[in-house]
């Protein structure tokens, strides 16, 4: 039991060094990708739609307080 | 446009994965290191229909962005897989098998939950409520794809440390775990010296796709040229205090 518990606490570590890593690095980069498989050439991402600017959302309407529940 | 470098660099890369799994075959180690191979067919196989897309729909498409990153994903898990088989090697002979394995899965829901995380703040902050579609679909698969690498990095790191403290002797396993963690450094180094310095920005087009062919080009090394029962002296990799 204590092997696991030992295991599970290793891969949780391994988890947060990486993910800390990762935010570093991200945080200072310039936006782009780390990939790390093969050759082939890095494609642009096809969900980023352009350069055109994030709309507001449709849904929040002005500064109108959210109405209660019904039923 | 992509030029005569990138598909010449592009091919190379493809054949060198090709190599190593045929130098594995010929060395008759095709089964003991059985992820590594599976993941260089794999390569392999999607570098193919890469190509197809590539010359069927363009570069700039989304057919191509789309299967490009999301087999991406599929190859991260499948070197994740390949690495996890280098660490059952090293433990094998403590009888740790079944704790790499519970360790390798458990590792992999987590970094999988932690990018679900993430995606799921970033998209319900942005959309002001959560909905699944194919952009957040993306978001995820990138996300996944990249902290599956971060995992890999440190990961093969750990086990270079436990190599050298367990003073391993296998030549042929040195040279896998050292030529991919070569590997995942110089995409790192080379990333943040692109955010460090942009006087080098002619360099990196040519540098990046020539890092792909590292991998397989070491790993190929390593099965024709290192037999699998050569041993090399601890004292060579690292200096011990005795």
């Amino acid at each position: 039991m204590s092997r696991k518990l030992t295991v599970v606490l290793l891969a949780m570590l391994v988890l947060v060094g990486a993910m800390g890593l990762k935010t570093v690095v991200v945080t200072h980069g310039d936006g782009s990708l780390v990939m790390a498989n093969g050759s082939a050439p890095l494609p642009p991402t096809p969900w980023k739609n352009g350069s055109a600017p994030l709309p507001p959302t449709p849904w929040k309407n002005g500064s109108a307080p959210l109405s209660a529940k019904l039923g | 446009m992509l030029g005569a470098f990138e598909y010449v660099v592009w091919f190379l890369g493809a054949l060198l994965e090709l190599t190593v799994v045929v130098c594995s075959i010929a060395k008759g180690s095709f089964r003991r290191y059985l992820a590594i191979n599976v993941y260089m067919l794999a390569a392999s196989f999607v570098n193919i229909v890469r190509f197809k897309i590539l010359f069927t729909y363009g570069f700039r498409s989304s057919e191509y962005g789309y299967f490009y990153y999301y087999s991406d994903l599929l190859l991260t898990i499948g070197l994740y897989f390949a690495l996890m088989g280098l660490y059952s090697y090293v433990f094998e002979e403590m009888g740790a098998e079944q704790y790499v394995r519970f360790g390798a899965l458990l590792l992999l829901l987590g970094t999988a939950g932690f990018s679900f995380a993430i995606v799921q703040q970033s998209s319900s902050r942005i959309m002001g409520h959560y909905v699944l579609d194919s952009r957040i679909m993306g978001h995820l698969v990138l996300e996944a794809s990249q902290n599956l690498y971060f995992v890999g990095l440190v990961l093969t790191y750990v086990l270079w440390g436990a190599m050298l403290k367990l003073r391993e002797t296998r030549t042929r396993l040195i040279q896998l775990v050292l030529a991919l963690g070569l590997y995942f450094s110089v995409f790192a180094a080379s990333y943040a010296l692109r955010n460090l310095s942009t006087s080098l920005n002619g360099v990196w087009p040519y540098l990046i796709p020539i890092s792909g062919c590292l991998l397989p080009l070491a790993w190929a090394y390593a099965f024709w040229r290192i037999p699998e029962d050569a041993r090399i002296v601890p004292s060579r990799l690292a200096v011990v205090p005795r």
